[in-house]
């Protein structure tokens, strides 16, 4: 029963917003720390999920603690109901139960979105993605029903792998990155809800889908297609990579460019996962495991701790963003997007560097595998790269630099700034997740055995980083220095204009327009109309539209042409419909 | 005034002075509206301030670039940041001389020639042919400096810091045949109201070695591609009122010299340059055919020129304006004597017009453009921002 504890907590949490909304977020946040508690079993990479879910919530309770404050009670219940239905996804252990979490986390998840503005568009977005990507996994899951010969809906392992490739494009519509390489609805959603919420979703309701791909791909036994699916996994990963950080770094919505690093994100832990599929040495599925694992971790994390202190800025866009008058939650913010720019010492860059330490060491290995992963690693290297640029537009233009400053909420601060200490502190015990064959030393040179984390096939290493001595020497320097330097003295003056009156600020749009006129193919832009100095098309989002846009015109050509009183033609379209679902019904069975 | 005449506006407009404006053959006691546009920058747009004093500058002159980054999407110019005033009214023609020709000294034999063409217009002087030979070799020889001068700060922005220096040299090389023709590096006090005084000897030799090696280098940018796709589709304008070479590589057979009643272009053959790239390209082919053709017609004119004597215009009065085409395109002075003194002098420079269009081309060009278009112009601050008191 003890794992059911955390969800039975969850519950109490969404009741006991109807009525107070602080004593909500509260116990939302110490349910949180129950369910990591009562999930965790070390070595159990699954129940990491739990772990990582549960630190975001931790901190997102606590900061709606005062950002929560600005909405109704209705936000209180809902953000616990969702967060209910992720922890039944993290606890189920069948099909119905994961369809049940799926679904009771869309739903509230949907209502918040459409609760926080009058704006129909974002919600109904939301909910036809999520529904999409309901029905998939359902339809993985009645593969596997029907797979058990009808006898059951747990999670058996699988000699097929079509239930992992349904389910893992249900997963990836939930992560941003099917139909089609970006789905824009996870910017759009994520963007229109409260920041809170935003933090949850971005963070968790994103890792649900690792967690259910994870989960599949240790159900499927292994088979030739496997690498199929992991070439296309690798092939949507690296374009989604790329394309969601220069999303990312074009948006002028805070939200919407953290939702953009989102998809990124999980584009990179999409493109491990291929990896994972393709590569033949056991030693390196291992350590993409454990890449994955860090990967998610610090994604939720930093992401967390992005959201939130974009919430504190009480802007959407740039131009409207209120740096809080607070130098720690400047600390903390500058440890997010250090983070999410896979720079050390957080998190984030122990993750990266695994991540291409994991395509260079199958590139090393050769064959056509190889060459993909060299161009794979490539590809997520220069689109870190991209990402680091939006992470310093954020940074700079909501926290350091803009001229308006605003007040900080205490409690909000306290929190971004614990996010960023977590991602501090997990970069220096990051040694302790990685298995003890990734663990080395080099003591000839003052390294302990055991500060190292190695990426190796054997007993030669492949490459190493001890993120101890990382933070060992970044913190002896920087007392160095200042021990010989002492604080800067520095002073503030106007900025001098040639002696002329002008005085205009940089702004975060000019900071990316360079790409928005390099890349002018591939984002279509275009001088703007008045109130847009220069527009550009996500040519996915506008080629999903367009498709849906010329299905509903075929739909209405065929209604009002063909079918329009013909009682004829009405029956003769249901018949053809009928024979083609019994077809493929066939064909499937 | 033999050739011009107080009006209603008709014809090529040329610019305006303090208080008229400057056509074709007509003053127009109206100045012509030249619009000034404000611009409210859009949400993400910002102002970027360039000048008055910067590197890339050589004269005093404000930019105001509103852009959205990279990307210039109206470009406000402010030629008036540091004005000189120059007294001239009141004083004889011969001393008021010596101040137009310091208005700018790159064009000093421009300035002082249209100076002297509006007094002469104005006192009914006759200048011997041999004087208006020797005219032409300054003025063309003039051409030849101010429009390496503006090849050589396209290449510099470009980097090419080979034919850059190679220009530099060249240009030295026609400071010192213009030193030694005109007995200073810029033409200053070699012409005179009526008269002239040149010295030819050994000028033919060296204006051919110019000749030979700017063509070399000439042939040698044009190979270039990395330089031409700097220049091409760089600062396009063919719209409203283009001047000089500007105007000429634009397609329009725009010209002082065409309409040129004294200096004897037409009997040396002369014909514009015209091209059909309204771009940084086209105004750096025109101004590089221009030199390459003013060195043909300076080897021309030298066996016919001569020197005279200034003439003395002390009590006479009178009115008259002139116009001559200067490097930049049309220079016009308009000049009223009383009693042997300056009453009063307009002068209209062709800067006013270039900086609308370098104005008007830079819309949609990005930063990296903006010094080859700026100087493929050849625009000359000072000549606006002189204060004629």
């Amino acid at each position: 029963m003890l794992p059911y504890l955390g969800p039975a907590l969850f519950s109490i949490a969404a009741l006991l917003g109807l009525f107070h909304r602080k004593a909500s977020y509260l116990m939302l946040a110490a349910s949180s720390i129950v369910f990591a508690a009562t999930q965790f079993v070390y070595g159990d990479y699954l129940s990491y999920y739990s772990i990582i879910a549960g630190i975001v919530w931790v901190f997102a309770g606590i900061y709606s603690l005062s950002y929560g404050e600005r909405y109704g009670k209705w936000l209180a219940s809902l953000m616990s109901l969702t967060v209910l239905g992720m922890s039944i996804i993290l606890v189920s252990n069948n099909y119905l139960a994961l369809i049940a979490g799926w679904e009771i986390m869309s739903v509230p998840s949907y209502a918040i979105v459409a609760l926080n503005k009058s704006q129909k568009g974002p919600a109904f977005t939301f909910m036809t993605f999520s529904e999409f990507s309901t029905v998939l996994i359902i339809a993985g899951a009645i593969f596997s029903f029907v797979v058990s010969g009808n006898s059951t809906f747990g999670f058996i392992h699988l000699a097929t792998f079509v239930p992992l490739l349904l389910i893992s494009f249900g997963a990836l519509i939930k992560m941003g990155m099917s139909p089609f390489m970006i789905s824009e609805w996870l910017p759009i959603a994520h963007g229109n809800a409260p920041a809170n919420a935003s933090a949850v979703f971005s963070a968790t309701m994103t890792l649900m889908g690792v967690f259910l791909i994870t989960r599949m791909i240790f159900l499927t036994a292994a088979s030739p297609a496997l690498v199929y699916i992991g070439i296309l996994f690798l092939i949507i990963g690296s374009i989604s990579i790329l394309f969601a950080s220069i999303y990312a770094y074009i948006s002028e919505n805070m939200k919407m460019l953290g939702g953009f690093s989102t998809i990124e994100n999980q584009a990179a832990i999409l493109a491990a996962f291929g990896l994972y599929l393709v590569t033949g040495s056991a030693i390196l599925q291992e350590f993409v495991l454990v890449t994955i694992i860090i990967f998610a971790l610090s994604h939720a994390v930093s992401k967390t701790g992005l959201f939130l202190s974009i919430g504190s800025t009480k802007g959407e866009y740039f131009g409207e963003a209120r740096a809080p008058e607070d130098r720690w939650m400047r600390v903390g913010t500058l440890l997010s997007t250090m983070s999410l720019s896979g720079l050390f010492p957080a998190i984030g860059g122990l993750a990266v560097w695994m991540l291409l330490e994991s395509f260079f060491m199958q590139a090393y290995l050769g064959g056509y595998i190889g060459i993909v992963s060299i161009i794979v690693g490539s590809i997520i290297a220069i689109s870190e790269g991209m990402a680091t640029g939006a992470m310093m537009k954020i940074l700079s233009f909501s926290a350091l630099f803009r001229a308006r400053k605003g007040p900080a909420s205490k409690v909000e601060t306290v929190t971004v700034f614990s996010v960023g200490a977590a991602i501090l502190i997990l970069f220096i015990i990051s040694v302790l997740f990685v298995p003890a064959i990734f663990r080395g030393g080099i003591p000839s040179v003052l390294v302990f055995n055991g500060f190292t984390i190695e990426s190796r096939f054997s007993t030669a290493d492949f490459g190493l980083l001890s993120p101890d001595y990382v933070i060992a020497l970044i913190t002896a320097l920087s007392l160095a220095a200042f021990a010989v330097f002492r604080r800067p003295k520095t002073r503030t003056a106007d900025v001098w204009n040639s002696g002329r009156s002008v005085s205009s600020e940089y702004t975060s749009f000019a900071y990316a327009n360079n790409i928005r006129l390099m890349l002018r193919r591939v984002l279509r832009t275009r001088m703007g109309n008045d109130n847009q100095p220069v527009s550009v098309i996500d040519v996915f989002w506008f080629a999903m539209n367009s498709f849906g846009r010329g299905y509903r015109r075929m739909c209405m050509i065929a209604t009002r042409k063909f079918m329009n009183s013909s009682i004829a033609w009405y029956m003769i379209y249901m018949i053809i419909a009928f024979m083609i679902v019994i077809i493929l019904a066939v064909a499937f069975y | 005034m033999r050739y011009y005449r107080f009006g209603n506006p008709e014809g090529r407009f040329i610019g305006n002075t303090e208080k008229y404006a400057a056509y074709e053959n007509v003053i127009s006691e109206h100045r012509h509206e030249i619009g000034a546009e404000s611009y409210q920058n859009l949400p993400g747009e910002f102002t970027f301030a360039y000048g008055p004093a910067t590197g890339g500058l050589i004269e005093s002159v404000a930019f105001d670039l509103h852009t959205p980054g990279e990307l210039i999407k109206h470009v406000g110019v402010d030629p008036y940041v540091k004005t000189r005033p120059l007294k001239i009214r009141g004083l004889a023609p011969q001393d008021a001389l010596l101040m137009v020709e310091r208005i700018n000294g790159f064009h000093a034999a421009s300035n002082a020639l249209a100076f002297e063409m509006a007094v002469e217009d104005a006192l009914d002087i006759d200048v011997p042919d041999r004087v208006w030979y020797s005219r032409l070799i300054m003025l063309e020889l003039e051409r030849i400096r101010s429009n390496l001068e503006v090849v050589k700060r396209v290449c510099e922005p470009a980097g090419f810091g080979v034919p850059q220096n190679q220009i530099s040299y060249l240009r030295e090389n026609v400071a010192r045949i213009i030193s030694r023709l005109a007995g200073h590096r810029y033409f200053f006090s070699a012409s005179s109201i009526g008269g002239c005084q040149i010295s030819k000897s050994g000028i033919e030799t060296m204006i051919s070695s110019v000749k030979r090696e700017f063509g070399e280098i000439f042939n040698a940018l044009l190979e270039s591609k990395i330089f031409l796709n700097r220049l091409q589709n760089n600062g396009n304008i063919n719209e409203g009122d283009l001047l000089g070479p500007a105007a000429r590589a634009a397609g329009r057979n725009v010209d002082a010299r065409l309409e040129e009643m004294h200096m004897p272009y037409a009997d040396l053959g002369f014909k514009p340059f015209i091209f059909d790239e309204p771009d940084a390209f086209g105004r750096f082919y025109v101004r590089s055919q221009e030199i390459l053709a003013s060195t043909d017609m300076i080897s021309e004119a030298l066996e016919h020129s001569g020197n005279s004597s200034a003439t003395d215009t002390a009590g006479a009065s009178g009115e008259g304006a002139a116009r001559v085409e200067s490097p930049q395109g049309d220079l016009f002075y308009y000049v009223r004597i009383t009693d042997g003194r300056i009453e009063d002098i307009q002068m209209s420079s062709p800067s006013l017009l270039n900086i609308e269009a370098f104005r008007k081309s830079m819309a949609g060009n990005i930063f990296t453009d903006y010094h080859f278009n700026w100087e493929s112009f050849g625009i000359w601050i000072s000549e606006l921002a002189v204060v004629i008191q």
